[in-house]
């Protein structure tokens, strides 16, 4: 079980001797039960880190946040910064630093190990707890959830309230750090991967077009899924032509050269077309943090459609992003032995 | 060759809309060679030569379909023959995956597909026309992905 | 986007106008944004076509055209032409529509084959808006050429390139030049001695200017591109210094290990210091540091000591030497077939069964038996001696399924040879067939049979063995349907050529193709035979394919003028239609330099965005394809090029 105070004596640490800039990790919420993520730069402030069952973000995304503010403040505090790191979030890390996005040397991971366990789906244990109110979840022993509600704390199997990620974790302990709290603990067996996306898969096309028919028929296009997203790191969306940046130096031949790919409208054609170019930008890098699915206000099942590749990189090329920096990418390379038979 | 053509005519009357891309070193000019051999094909696709397979962005395709293609196809060199050393190599991954997603939200399955044709295969160009327009009245127009423009 | 666009349909006679409407096609595209001008004409190709359009362009002072007609590859250059000649356009504002092959010529419904002739015509219009001028990139080019191989090819196209006026770097990766050519008695089908005709060049090789000669070297790394190579060329220590060196033989004398001599094929041995031949070139002895007792005067030494000169030291080092080329030949030749894979024939089991090249020395002046034929197991005169030809050519089940071409020439050569050193002796020959193709070999041939006496048996033996001192050759007559079964002094194998050792390894550093039975591929079969895939790369001699002395002098010459045709000019063209990175949206992630085929793409100062080298880049696309934020793009097939054409082939 992780020791909350090694890590927040860890963070203090860094703080004080001023190695890094700021540190990324949770902090209790004060609005509900999910841990909300905290940028610390004093050291006294090391005491509110917390890590526990409710501490869901990939706080990759902070760092990618905080590289875009420091380029808009012209900062020249060239420190790294420190980044509390469960395994999903380092492979997220991972990725970045394979697409160079920022160097080693600019980020210190604090790994922490879900261990047995994983995140809470807060979703889930408000449907297990009925009419009580989550007022805090911790962890209780390798595979259960300590809850407290108004009524007092119970224990709860983990595997029942946890995040569909977490079932499905194929390396909950951190696969880059440089520093690990908790123990690796390689063999989980609670679910197999891809689960959910094998179950959909044998569904007939007709449901499945139904299924997603209506599924991209409700998106918003708020794109909270890519403002959520630490792979979504461009200035511009491809497919967002709001998003278009025009500078000073814009010419006009680039201007003009601008693909507006889709209507800006949520019509269904669009919103389909929106996600499943994501899903494609998302192959080979989507580290399944399920972030999107999370923060998507009409809970658009958003980590199945962006697993299914992640399930032919996986299955197909045996290719697991997150797991090497110095990895060619999934779509910037290639085997002999690739499937050829789709092809007429 | 007269007897393609007709074979390929539906009842229906739908003439479906396939837009064909054709890499320039093999399988535009097994198109030129299906045209040098005067060997007949349904109309349907109309080619978009690109240099390469490999230059197949997933974005096309995905596009066509939202502009209202019933049918995509994407054709390069075989493996081992790209005129650019291994440009449909890299072409194969990406269509295979814009393939498997395309067929998870439930896109029909026969509406995107890949050939290898080498620039001597005149006659193997004319029959994957032949087929793909074939499979494609079948299925129907395509109306999943189509936008609804005014 | 530009504004004027040009658009002219061709009839091509009747050939597109019978089964598309060009008038109504002409019509329509008139109506398309953009376009200021649309016309039909019967033959746009011809020279009034050509003037049509060279005058509208000006007139109409058009920035694009689209001509809609048959297959680029017939006519796009004569159009692009016309526009930037005739016109006074860029001949990149020139785009073409294919609705010949494409459309035309594979559809007889009219009205459908107008409609896609339409599309076709639209989308060319839609690219060709969005078409940048653009100047064919000039790439200054090193004058300087770099020989791999100094066999009879190397040696040719060494001096041909030299006599023009260009440097030449030689690489041979033995001591001496010379090759395998060096290594025959006689050559077909006029018997002239080899060393007299190939010593001279050999002589001129290491006399020549312009010719820098290194052996016992290799060719480890190659690097640029055509005009602008770079190669990393390791150079074996040698221990003499050849400058010094007055090729007295006292070293040879004194040495004390002995090792099988290369140059007779293993019939005689040579001593851990040596020269490969009295005639080698560079002139000097070499000491070869697998066989010497280990280079240390405390465990031998003896060489250095009687050397007057004092031209060996044993502190020499491996050297690496960096040149600056502009075109590489390749001319690294040919190995037997492995004698191992002929057991049947039980060569290396039994002395007297040799190899053509063995037998090539025992006829030679210069070899281990001073030019008399004497068997290698008791030095006595054979009497009989059997040839066998196709030994591992033509069977495609067991062994090479090509044909090696020589073997049929040099082993009637053989035995002819044979029957002028032993007068009295008799020559047999089995066949599958007698290819002597060329200049005075079926008369040669015919020659060795008729005035020598040559017995020509067609068929193949199935086995030889030893029986009391003589080769038994069990084989079997085809023509009169005979086993037959002759008691042989001697037996020579033509065994099959294959690609040397050295042009595996070439292909794999020079990243040049080789064909399936590993000879080096050839841009085109028949009308770039002496040009590898690779720009700037040519091929030459037996590592392209099997082939004989005049062939391989033929094509050693024909790749030296296509090296100085490349290099005669100070800068090579190439084409503008590169990748252009938007540096605005380019995140430095890496992944078009991981796809980038050439290498033409790293990520640059300062900023560690993708920088792209225009003379590497082939403008494939492959990185257009890989990137996410569409920061890079070909110029003029750029994405939103694409995207316009797919919306006018859909009708949007």
């Amino acid at each position: 079980m992780i020791d909350v105070a090694q890590l927040k004596a860890h963070a203090k640490g860094l703080l004080e001797k001023g190695t890094v800039r700021t540190v990324f990790g949770y902090r209790k919420s004060t609005a509900g039960l999910l841990a909300e993520p905290a940028g610390i730069t004093e050291a006294a402030q090391a005491d509110d880190l917390i890590f526990d069952p409710s501490c869901v973000q990939n706080l990759a995304l902070y760092l990618v946040n905080d590289k875009k503010h420091q380029a808009e403040k012209r900062s020249d505090d060239k420190r790294p910064v420190a980044v509390v790191a469960k395994g999903c979030d380092s492979r997220a890390i991972t990725v970045l630093l394979q697409e160079n996005h920022f160097s080693r040397e600019s980020v210190h991971v604090i790994g922490v190990s879900c261990e047995g366990t994983g995140v809470v789906d807060a979703r889930k244990l408000a449907r297990k707890l009925g009419n009580k109110k989550a007022l805090a979840v911790a962890f209780d022993g390798a595979d259960a959830f300590a809850v407290t509600t108004n009524e007092g704390t119970q224990s709860i199997a983990a595997a029942e309230v946890m995040a569909e990620r977490c079932l499905e974790c194929r390396s909950a302990h951190p696969t880059l750090s440089d520093v690990v709290f908790g123990e690796a603990k390689a063999e989980r067996g609670l679910h197999t991967p891809f689960q959910a996306v094998k179950a959909k898969i044998k569904e007939s096309e007709e449901d499945r077009w139904a299924y997603w028919s209506r599924q991209f028929d409700r998106c918003l296009r708020c794109y909270a899924c890519r403002s959520v997203c630490p792979m979504c790191y461009c200035d511009e969306c491809v497919v967002d032509s709001i998003s278009f940046v025009i500078a000073p130096d814009t010419t006009a031949e680039e201007k003009a050269n601008r693909i507006k790919w889709i209507e800006r409208s949520p019509a269904k054609s669009e919103s389909a077309m929106y996600h499943m170019v994501r899903a494609i930008h998302l192959a080979g890098r989507c580290i399944d943090c399920a972030e999107c699915e999370r923060v998507c206000p009409v809970n658009i099942p958003l980590r199945l459609l962006n697993t299914r590749l992640e399930m032919e990189a996986f299955e197909t090329f045996q290719y697991n992003p997150g797991s090497d920096p110095e990895l060619p990418t999934l779509t910037s390379s290639f085997r002999d032995t690739d499937p050829n038979s789709f092809i007429r | 060759m007269a007897k393609v053509e007709q074979t390929a005519k539906d009842e229906t009357g739908f003439e479906p809309k396939i837009v064909a891309f054709l890499c320039k070193w093999c399988s535009s000019a097994g198109s030129d060679l299906a045209g040098v051999s005067r060997l007949q094909y349904p109309s349907n696709a109309v080619p978009i030569t690109i240099m390469c397979s490999g230059s197949m962005s997933p974005m096309f395709v995905l596009s066509a379909f939202n502009k209202g293609a019933d049918g995509v196809l994407v054709s390069g060199c075989h493996p081992g023959d790209c005129h650019y050393l291994k440009g449909n190599f890299y072409a194969r991954r990406k269509i295979y995956l814009v393939q498997k997603l395309l067929q998870f939200i439930g896109l029909e399955n026969d509406r995107f597909r890949m050939s290898w044709v080498s620039a001597a295969e005149g006659a193997k160009f004319a029959q994957v026309m032949h087929d793909f327009v074939t499979d494609i009245k079948k299925i129907g127009p395509q109306t999943r992905l189509k936008a609804k423009r005014p | 986007m530009t504004k004027r666009t040009g658009v002219f349909v061709c009839h091509c006679g009747n050939n597109i106008a019978a089964t598309v409407d060009v008038v109504r096609v002409a019509e329509e595209l008139g109506r398309e944004e953009g376009v200021v001008y649309s016309k039909d004409y019967v033959y746009m190709c011809s020279d009034p076509g050509q003037s049509t359009m060279a005058k509208a362009i000006k007139e109409n002072k058009l920035d694009g055209v689209v001509v809609s007609c048959c297959s680029p590859t017939l006519h796009e250059k004569t159009f692009r032409d016309v526009t930037e000649e005739g016109g006074g356009l860029n001949s990149f504002r020139c785009e073409i529509a294919n609705i010949r092959e494409q459309c035309a010529w594979v559809h007889s419904d009219k009205p459908k084959a107008t409609e896609k002739a339409l599309k076709i015509t639209k989308a060319a219009v839609k690219r060709v808006q969005h078409n940048q001028s653009l100047t064919p990139i000039g790439v200054p080019v090193t004058r300087k050429v770099l020989v791999i191989g100094g066999g009879i090819a190397g040696i040719q196209a060494s001096l041909d390139l030299a006599n023009a006026g260009f440097e030449v770097i030689l690489v041979e990766k033995n001591p001496t030049v010379g090759g395998h050519m060096i290594q025959l008695s006689e050559t077909f089908p006029t018997l002239d001695c080899s060393q007299c005709i190939l010593s001279p060049k050999m002589v001129e090789i290491s006399k020549h200017k312009n010719i820098k000669l290194l052996t016992q070297a290799e060719v480890k790394e190659i690097s640029g591109f055509v005009g602008n190579f770079k190669a990393k060329i390791h150079q074996k220590a040698v221990y003499v210094d050849p400058e010094t060196c007055k090729i007295c033989d006292d070293c040879a004398k004194v040495c004390p290990t002995v090792v099988s001599n290369e140059y007779d094929v293993g019939l005689t041995s040579r001593r851990a210091i040596f020269i490969p031949f009295a005639q080698a070139i560079p002139a000097t002895y070499t000491l070869d540091e697998s066989a010497c007792l280990g280079l240390n005067p405390v465990v031998c030494g003896k060489c250095a000591e009687v050397c007057e000169a004092g031209a060996i030291n044993y502190d020499m080092r491996p050297k690496v030497i960096t040149e600056e080329i502009g075109a590489i030949i390749v001319a690294t030749g040919f190995d037997l077939y492995g004698k191992e894979n002929l057991g049947e024939y039980g060569m290396g089991r039994y002395a007297d069964v040799l190899d053509g090249l063995q037998f090539e020395r025992l006829c030679s002046a210069s070899g281990p038996t001073g030019g008399h034929v004497l068997r290698p197991s008791d030095h006595k005169e054979p009497k009989n001696v059997v040839f066998i030809q196709c030994a591992g050519s033509r069977d495609p089940e067991t062994h090479c399924a090509y044909c090696s071409k020589i073997c049929c020439m040099y082993t009637a050569k053989h035995a002819t040879l044979y029957k002028h050193h032993v007068p009295d002796g008799q020559a047999y020959v089995f066949y599958i067939d007698i290819r002597s193709g060329g200049k005075g070999y079926e008369e040669f041939v015919q020659r060795s049979m008729e005035r020598d006496e040559v017995m020509y048996l067609r068929g193949r033996v199935s086995k030889v063995y030893e029986k009391s001192g003589k080769m038994i050759v069990l084989g079997v007559d085809t023509i009169s349907g005979k086993n037959v079964e002759i008691e042989a002094d001697m037996v020579v194998l033509a065994l099959a050529m294959q690609p040397s050792q050295g042009t595996a390894d070439a292909a794999k550093t020079l990243k040049i193709g080789r064909d399936k039975d590993g000879f080096l591929a050839e841009a085109h079969p028949k009308l770039r035979p002496v040009e590898s895939v690779t720009g700037g790369i040519f091929l030459a001699g037996a590592a392209q394919a099997p082939k004989d002395i005049p062939e391989t002098v033929c094509q050693a010459s024909a790749a030296a003028s296509k090296v100085i045709q490349l290099l005669s000019k100070d800068e090579l063209m190439h084409s503008p239609t590169v990748a252009k990175v938007r540096l605005s949206h380019c995140t430095g992630c890496e992944m078009c330099v991981q796809a980038c085929p050439y290498g033409a793409i790293d990520l640059g100062a300062p900023s560690n965005k993708a920088r792209v080298n225009d003379v590497l880049c082939e403008g494939c696309g492959t990185c257009q394809a890989v990137c996410l934020r569409a920061a890079i793009d070909v110029k003029n097939v750029a994405q939103v090029q694409i995207h316009d054409m797919i919306n006018a082939c859909l009708g949007v």
